[in-house]
């Protein structure tokens, strides 16, 4: 047990411990603000244009950093944002195009992406196959607009690889 | 009621003092030396004497120094380029372009203070690396000496200057910056669960956008500078306290043996005594007139050969190497290869090469590269002077025998992370491929 305080000491306590809360609750007021409240992020959910204006194989989509795919009437999308660091990858053409089940469907092959950063690897269904990669690119989910027809991406929802929109 | 005397403008009736208004540079005594320290504002952070071994340039390559004037060369080009350049996303890279093509004289102050930005990290790393290799981080001799501390000063000085380097390369809002502050917020990012939250903080959102180039431009033009400049005033501060050079330390336990007969010493006023850094006896035997010289002009002599050195170094440099200038920040198309600046090609080197797989986990070369390997070697730095054993006579003197293990380690180090530079820097093409540097790298479209 300590000594009993005195009023005077107690109150000096009280006074500097005081003092300090203040200038921590200040001070993290005012690194609060700098955290931002309202996201002016691009929206989510991007309409692409008609579905049949796609050409058969890969478009890249420079805005939504995004590859569709084409193979007929069917459809699927992979992010180009590299799982490692987030740069963009790049699609390289295969020499032959390959078909493989991807999901358990049947895909033909005809790309595999590289990232000019870390030299990341990847499959043309985004598998990562060498290179600091932690997973594989990103599948997102399409639909079609029911008000206009056209092909629409939603990046903030990530699909399976057995994804495939599948146009009448 | 007490009556107090009158003052007089009279001079005070004292032998041998002399109020002087002026001071010089080139002192004919003693005495007006010690006085230009007293008197001169800019001065007085300067001992009136300093010891002789704290001068040689073999010992100190007088680096720190090196460094403090680049960081002044950096304040003074940056100034007019804070008149030029506009911090938006919108105007700051065609102000740059103005800066190097319109601008008189504007792409020489750019490429001074782009030039002194990389060439004080190369101070900066060297001075960390002799005041390592010297074990000055040691106490030596002197009572109430806490160079730990000033070390540990020395190291979060390091990394102000590094991020410093980072926010700087971000304002032009070129594909350099803009990639490389992408991959450098993502390796903030790949921290576990805080790790996004800290990124959103960096970057003010969750894309790269104005908000992130408005707070890379507050830090660098005002938080980190005077961040910097505190240091730096605290780091010059606690030399003094720690009783000037850990190399002149060793002069004082080596004076301390001899038996000299205490000489008058006393020429100059008693600031320029350093309080209870060092016994009388030791003093008065340090501070014979064969051990020491006269501050001024001897010590700033040479403190000026380097700073206006570096700045005649740097002026001429900076009309010969013009900076470049990459395309405008394009968030579409990672340039390829994208490489950072060559002081962090060995981090990117790194985090190429750390993701590890165990069974179906995985852990990203980003987080264990980017994060657990820089954190442990800064945080091994930082507090190295408390694991260092070695006895006191190591400290202030090049590779000593005492510390030969850990001065291996610590080159060992500094090596691997050269070579790790070089080989991002000339042996790394498209795609982070490896390319010797006499190897063509193939052709790859510029676009997708």
């Amino acid at each position: 047990m300590s000594e009993p305080t005195n009023r005077r000491e107690f109150l000096v306590t009280m006074g500097i411990a005081a003092g300090c809360a203040g200038l921590v609750a200040q001070g993290a007021a005012s690194l609060r603000s700098l955290v931002p409240n309202v996201s002016y992020d691009a929206p989510t959910t991007v309409k692409l244009g008609p579905p049949g204006e796609f050409p058969d194989g890969l478009k890249y989509l420079p805005e939504q950093r995004l590859f569709v795919f084409r193979e007929g009437n069917t459809y699927h999308a992979i992010s180009a944002t590299c799982t490692h660091l987030g740069c963009t990858v790049r699609a390289e053409a295969l020499s032959q195009p390959q078909s493989v089940s991807v999901g358990g469907k049947p895909m033909r092959v005809t790309h595999r992406f590289l990232c000019p950063c870390h030299g990341s690897k990847y499959e043309g269904d985004g598998t990562n196959v060498a290179g600091p990669a932690p997973k594989p690119l990103a599948w997102y989910h399409l639909e079609i607009a029911p008000d206009d027809g056209q092909l629409v991406v939603d990046l903030a929802r990530e699909v399976g690889h057995d994804f495939r929109l599948t146009t009448a | 009621m007490k009556i107090l005397p009158r003052k007089t403008d009279a001079a005070p009736e004292a032998p041998n003092v002399h109020q002087t208004p002026l001071w010089s540079f080139r002192p004919r005594s003693d005495r007006e030396s010690g006085d230009a320290v007293v008197s001169n504002f800019l001065l007085h952070w300067f001992p009136a004497k300093a010891l002789k071994p704290s001068m040689n340039w073999s010992y100190s390559f007088w680096l720190g120094t090196a460094s403090a004037a680049l960081f002044l060369l950096l304040i003074l080009s940056g100034l007019p380029l804070m008149f030029l350049y506009v911090p938006s996303v919108e105007r700051a890279y065609a102000s740059i372009k103005d800066v190097e093509y319109v601008i008189t004289f504007g792409s020489w102050l750019r490429s001074i203070h782009r030039l002194s930005a990389h060439l004080m990290v190369v101070a900066v790393v060297l001075h960390l690396a002799r005041v390592f290799l010297t074990g000055a981080y040691k106490n030596g001799t002197g009572r109430g000496q806490r160079r730990e501390w000033n070390w540990l000063l020395g190291v979060v000085m390091l990394l102000a200057t590094l991020f410093l380097s980072f926010t700087g390369y971000l304002l032009p809002w070129d594909q350099l910056a803009f990639w490389a502050v992408t991959v450098g917020t993502n390796i903030a990012a790949s921290i576990p669960w805080v790790g996004p939250s800290i990124r959103e903080l960096l970057i003010g959102g969750r894309v790269i956008e104005q908000p992130t180039l408005i707070r890379f431009y507050a830090l660098h033009v005002f938080v980190l500078p005077g961040l910097l400049g505190a240091l730096f005033v605290y780091h010059m501060w606690r030399i003094r306290k720690d009783g000037g050079l850990a190399g002149a330390d060793r002069e004082a336990l080596l004076a301390a043996r001899a038996e000299v007969e205490p000489t008058p010493t006393k020429t100059y006023t008693l600031l320029g005594v350093a309080r209870g850094t060092a016994p009388t006896i030791r003093a008065t035997t340090l501070e014979a007139p064969h051990r020491t010289v006269n501050a001024v002009p001897d010590l700033i002599r040479r403190a000026a050969i380097v700073s206006i050195g570096c700045i005649a170094l740097l002026s001429m440099l900076a009309v010969m190497l013009r900076s470049p200038l990459e395309e405008a920040a394009n968030p579409m198309i990672t340039p390829n290869p994208a490489k950072a600046p060559w002081y962090f090609l060995w981090l990117q080197e790194i985090v190429t090469d750390t993701t590890l797989h165990i069974g179906s986990f995985t852990i990203n070369g980003a987080f264990i590269g980017g994060v657990i390997l820089p954190g442990i070697l800064v945080t091994l730095l930082a507090f190295w002077p408390w694991l260092d054993r070695s006895p006191a006579g190591a400290t202030g003197v090049w590779f000593p025998a005492e510390r030969r293990t850990q001065n291996a380690v610590f080159l060992v180090l500094l090596v691997l992370v050269l070579l790790l530079t070089v080989v991002g820097t000339f042996l790394r093409g498209p795609y982070w491929d490896f390319y010797w540097p006499w190897q063509a790298w193939p052709a790859i479209p510029g676009r997708i």
